[in-house]
């Protein structure tokens, strides 16, 4: 059949149908016999949504018959706007490798099931990637967000000039470009996007970007000579906590994190997982180092420029705060601490005895009403949240120690547990309850040899991995 | 409205001879003009929103053209409309969407088909069935059986489309039967071509009215003691003449097979596209449509000529029937056909083909092969099965899995910044303090609910019907239930079947009234109630006001977006001790509306140099630990994660990205949840006077000299 049977596969919302205009407009005005269809029905409400066209490459004397669906194994080019609507094409066998040429963009869009998760729910991009490249005859795999947002320009413009790098139209890029202009709609934006899509001749981002930036660490000579103590494996690890914690509280805490680490040294492994943990859990989130962070210069830089605002242009921010009668307890001396806490659990006034802030830190008053709580950091050594957590974390490391006896991987996943207690408020409460839920049901009985089991860090580690992944 | 088809409405005015090219929804819509409609209605859901859409955007040339255009309140409304061609000659249309639309419609359809019409009576109903659908999966084929309604499936094609609209007016009044032209999800959006002809004005319309009424004709009423008379006259006289037309004028068509005339394919005119393109791919047709066995395509699927379909089983040793979904009600009337004509084809339909689901390619491929396989001995080259077969298979097979995971379904949602979201995070929340309650949902954007995060809904059972579904679920509750209604489905017929019924039987029970003011799941159409209406649509109805005059004592109006203030709320709704019926509007306006007005406002502020403060929200990655309880109360596409920079932690920290509309949502929940306090909200100000700046720069010395050194 001298056809080209082509599948667009866009999330709602990002111009599908335009797109699909362009395309059919072009061929029209070509002469071509060509028809498109759609089921936007409610997905433009940002679903996955398709469009099918098919062009024929000769005007035909006779009208063909075209079809109004996409059938598995028959496309010959499927245009993705996205990496997992990409891989869904394949597994729905609409790319095949006899058959279809794969233009897609790689970056991700993730899905509502993706974000939820309590920990990492994202699927993995790097085998979304190799169903692309076993799903596809040819292909030509690019980052159009990236590129739409280079160029000011929508997204769909992009995938349109990719689309017309590939040949695969009987329409040139001449036509395409015309049927932009005479849609008459942002045609200087959508012709910018277009060029730039066109200009996408090489596979440029093949990987979704995205790695985690390199952060300079500096921290005092001394420290640094004590890291040398520390396995070299997570030595890295090691003198990032230095520094966090040297800046969370003193050096005299972090030297505290030092020695904390020495007892796992013949373990590198672990000792790199634990420096990680600990150093997340020793740096706990309470008023003061939420204050301490909201009022770094580098915070007020970067918002300045996410918001593309120059050094004078006036710039306002407003945080959001709730501190309530926990958060109070917490860095109140352990004896008013506690019983403060007890008093608002007795009454049930926990909840309603919050203070909602929106507090405009850009102004001079805002600012100093955080900045006071910042400096109340030698502070916190003497409050009741901080000898709890102290209490805590060396009851971990305990257990830690004890796990290494039963089996090094055993050990690993009892340092992985305390990747549940995270959050604020309400979230952090329930992250405690799961891991006093973790250590009493799984590690405790295990270390005291309760459980006939083989591989009860096999146990663990799936009891954590479920927690992480569940809503 | 959420496309405004002005570029298109052109298309509308074409002539004799001149090449149409656009959906088909408007092509719908030329053929309309094209058959001389006097008046023309309808009620919006896809896939046939638009149509009303076209109308109401081409409201002036349907002015200029004298038709009466109409945006009626719901499918009952625009199915009594055609009320008109009972007693005067004059063609009308309207549209809703099917089988949902069919059911709310068929009171008045029931009552229209008995007396019958005198003007062309046509409902152009989008057959929402199969892939995309967004309801129960029934045909409304059964509509057109109980009630003798002309049942019309055009092949999809343009062409064919529109000419199916002329005749079908054309042989409505030929028999006196109303008609439902039935278009699938993709015939409608469908973009095609045809050559038009030119546009009729009616002979009798608001432009040219009829100077008296008719003259009283018991015969035009669904009343007895006429009733059994009209029964008879539908069986006797009016099926007759509609088999006479449409044989007459070859409606259905009919193709002699290359090869063979031993088999035969009956099917539904809708589904000619579909199977042609498979024979092409089984080897056994061209792609231009010419087949190697005899086709009958029926354009008029009710009623079945009988004489067409025994003519053309005559010769045959088998024939496959082609008809979607179940009860398979074409195959059996024509075997009965068969029967009674003696005829020794075997009929085929079910046996070959799935009983449920859409007709698509891969399953036509299946079913075709097979029974060409099975029948047609060695009158066909059947080698092209064989590798059809084994291709699709291998296909299947190496697509199935790919990726070694499950993919993460992607389900429409609620948009960036839409007001109805906040109002579930709402929900979730005051059941922490209350407990769970039975939660009835309704149609409508708000039924995004039901998908994650909120997963919310324990019941949909139509349209506005909310409420009325909690009637007796109320009373088996400890605790009170919450029904979901929007504004669209408080008009369309929540008002009477919901509230009225509740408040008449001194109900229980709490009611949340999502007023983003418009119809906005189909395409932002208005409502009587509609804020920001424009033209004629202006007519201030308030829900409010209508909930007070009909006795609803306990009622609040919320501002979605203020969820602490909802969240209190819901509280004291879920738990006072006042009995009655207690109803929260939620009041917010439809994000796609505001923002269309909006950025055309903020752009021309910009342009003009006038202060402007844009707002995005943010979150402090730093602050995040990544737990994400906030995108569990949101959802919000733009609410987002992304890999933690910090590299002592593993799990994604939550990232605002940059299409936030600021609607404020995330700093109300940080402040309703007690969530946490990585949230900022961040404002530029544009073209700022000299005040401005330099107050802004003394703030920024002042705040630089104190603030933390990293």
């Amino acid at each position: 059949m001298p056809a080209t049977r082509l599948l667009i596969a866009a999330l709602g919302g990002e111009g599908g149908g335009v797109l699909t205009s362009w395309v059919i407009d072009a061929a029209q005005q070509a002469g071509l016999p060509a028809q498109a269809t759609s089921v936007p029905g409610v997905a433009q409400r940002t679903g996955a949504t398709t469009y099918y066209l098919e062009i024929w490459h000769e005007s035909a004397a006779q009208t063909p018959v075209f079809a109004l669906m996409p059938v598995a194994g028959d496309v010959d080019v499927v245009l993705a706007s996205e990496l997992l609507e990409a891989a869904r094409m394949v597994e729905k066998g609409y790319s095949t490798s006899e058959r279809t040429c794969l233009v897609a963009s790689t970056h991700r869009v993730l899905t509502t099931q993706e974000k939820m998760a309590r920990g990492d729910g994202r699927l993995d991009a790097a085998t979304l990637m190799r169903a692309l490249e076993s799903g596809s005859k040819s292909r030509f795999l690019f980052d159009a967000q990236s590129t739409a947002s280079a160029a000011n320009a929508p997204i769909n413009a992009v995938l349109l000039g990719a689309l017309a790098t590939t040949d695969m139209l009987p329409v040139n890029a001449e036509r395409l470009r015309d049927s932009i202009a005479r849609r008459g709609v942002a045609v200087s934006q959508n012709l910018r996007g277009f060029d730039a899509g066109l200009a996408l001749t090489q596979p440029s981002a093949r990987r979704p970007a995205g790695a985690p930036a390199d952060k300079t660490v500096t921290t005092s000579v001394s420290l640094q000579e004590q890291v040398a103590g520390v396995a070299e494996e997570a030595r890295e690890v090691a003198r990032l906590g230095i520094a966090r914690l040297t800046d969370y509280q003193d050096s005299r805490y972090a030297r505290q994190y030092l020695e904390r680490l020495q007892r796992f040294v013949d373990d590198p492994e672990l000792q790199r997982e634990v420096a990680r943990n600990l150093a997340v859990r020793m740096s706990y989130e309470d008023i003061i180092r939420v204050a301490q962070l909201k009022i770094k210069s580098s915070r007020f830089e970067r918002i300045r420029e996410e918001l593309g605002a120059q050094r004078h242009d006036p710039i306002e921010i407003q945080d959001f705060f709730k501190p309530g009668i926990a958060e109070l307890a917490d860095i109140l001396p352990p004896r008013p601490g506690r019983r403060l806490l007890a008093l608002a659990q007795k009454k049930n006034r926990q909840e309603k005895a919050a203070i909602a802030m929106r507090v405009k830190t850009t102004t001079v008053w805002g600012f100093l009403q955080v900045w006071w709580l910042a400096k109340l950091r030698p502070w916190r050594r003497r409050s009741f949240r901080f000898q709890r957590e102290q209490k805590n974390i060396d009851e971990w490391l305990n257990l830690v120690g004890a796990a290494r006896e039963l089996s090094p991987e055993f050990a690993m996943q009892t340092a992985q547990v305390a990747r549940v207690l995270k959050g604020y408020g309400d979230t952090y409460s329930r992250g405690e309850a799961t891991y006093l839920r973790l250590v009493e049901d799984i590690v405790r009985p295990a270390l005291r040899g309760e459980v006939n089991d083989d591989a009860p860090h096999l146990h663990l580690r799936n009891a954590l991995a479920e927690i992480l992944a569940a809503p | 409205m959420e496309r405004t088809f002005e570029n298109e409405i052109g298309m509308l005015r074409l002539g004799e001879g001149e090449t149409f090219y656009g959906e088909g929804i408007l092509a719908i819509t030329k053929g309309l003009l094209q058959s001389g409609v006097a008046y023309v209605g309808g009620y919006q859901g896809a896939p046939v929103s638009h149509l009303l859409d076209v109308l109401v955007s081409a409201q002036d040339y349907m002015v200029e053209m004298g038709v009466h255009v109409e945006a009626c309140s719901n499918e009952a409304s625009a199915a009594a409309m055609l009320g008109a061609s009972i007693n005067y000659p004059v063609r009308g249309a309207v549209t809703w969407k099917s089988i949902v639309g069919t059911n709310v419609a068929s009171d008045a359809l029931s009552n229209l088909a008995s007396p019958g019409v005198l003007g062309g009576a046509l409902a152009v109903i989008g057959e929402d069935y199969g892939e995309g659908s967004s309801v129960i999966q029934e045909r409304t084929y059964a509509y057109a059986m109980k009630s003798t309604l002309l049942m019309l499936d055009p092949r999809p094609n343009l062409t064919t489309m529109v000419d199916m609209v002329e005749q079908g007016f054309a042989l409505s009044e030929a028999c006196n039967m109303p008609a439902l032209l039935q278009l699938r999800i993709r015939a409608c959006h469908l973009q095609g071509s045809f050559k038009a002809r030119n546009n009729r004005k009616p002979a009798h319309g608001p432009a040219n009215r009829f100077s008296d009424p008719a003259e009283f004709d018991y015969q035009h009423l669904a009343h007895p003691p006429v009733t059994f008379n009209q029964e008879t006259r539908k069986l006797r006289e009016r099926i007759p003449a509609a088999r006479d037309y449409i044989r007459d004028h070859a409606l259905n068509e009919r193709w002699t097979g290359r090869k063979t005339s031993r088999l035969g394919l009956i099917l539904q005119g809708g589904l000619y596209n579909t199977v042609l393109r498979q024979l092409f791919e089984l080897g056994l047709a061209t792609e231009y449509g010419e087949s190697d066995v005899d086709i009958l395509a029926l354009n008029v699927t009710y009623p079945l000529v009988t004489d067409e379909i025994v003519d053309f089983a005559a010769d045959k040793g088998h024939v496959l029937v082609i008809e979607e979904g179940s009860p398979a009600f074409m195959e059996q009337q024509m075997l009965r056909m068969l029967v009674d004509a003696g005829a020794s084809v075997t009929l085929h339909g079910k046996d070959f083909l799935p009983e449920s689901g859409e007709y698509g390619g891969e399953v036509l491929a299946e079913g075709l092969g097979r029974f060409f396989t099975e029948t047609a001995g060695d009158e066909l080259d059947l080698a092209g099965i064989l590798k059809r077969r084994q291709n699709l298979e291998s296909v299947r097979q190496r697509a199935a899995g790919v990726t070694g995971m499950p993919l993460a379904p992607r389900p429409l949602g609620f948009c960036t910044g839409c007001p109805e979201r906040p109002v579930f995070g709402a929900i979730k929340l005051a059941e922490k303090a209350v407990g769970k309650v039975h939660v009835a949902a309704d149609i409508g954007c708000h039924a995004f609910a039901t998908f994650p995060p909120f997963s919310m809904g324990n019941s949909i059972l139509g349209y506005g019907m909310s409420l009325a579904s909690n009637a007796a679920v109320a009373p088996l509750q400890a605790r009170r239930t919450v029904a979901i209604m929007g504004d669209g489905g408080f008009w369309h017929n929540g008002v009477q079947t919901g509230v009225a019924s509740n408040l008449y039987n001194r109900g229980d029970g709490v009611l949340i009234i999502m007023n983003n003011g418009y119809a906005s799941a189909t395409g932002q159409q208005f409502l009587p109630s509609t804020r920001h209406a424009t033209g004629r649509f202006r007519t201030g109805n308030d829900i409010a006001r209508t909930l007070k005059t009909m006795g609803v004592d306990w009622l609040k109006i919320v501002r979605t977006y203020s969820v602490g203030t909802m969240v209190k709320t819901l509280k004291q709704a879920l738990t006072t001790t006042e009995k009655g019926l207690k109803v929260i509007i939620a009041d917010g306006e439809c994000m796609l509306a505001r923002q269309r007005r909006e950025r055309v406002r903020v752009n021309d502020a910009l342009q003009n140099g006038r202060r402007v403060a844009k707002g995005k929200f943010g979150v402090d990655e730093s602050v995040c630990t990544g737990d994400h309880s906030c995108i569990r109360l949101s959802g919000c596409p733009t609410l987002t994660v992304r890999p933690n920079t910090d590299p002592l932690r593993t799990d994604p920290v939550a990232h605002v990205t940059e299409e936030c509309l600021d609607c404020g949502l995330c700093g109300e929940m940080a402040h309703a949840a007690a969530l946490c306090p990585s949230f900022y909200r961040a404002i530029r100000i544009h073209n700022a006077g000299w005040f401005e700046r330099a107050l802004h720069r003394l703030r920024q010395r002042l705040i630089g000299a104190l603030a933390e050194p990293g």
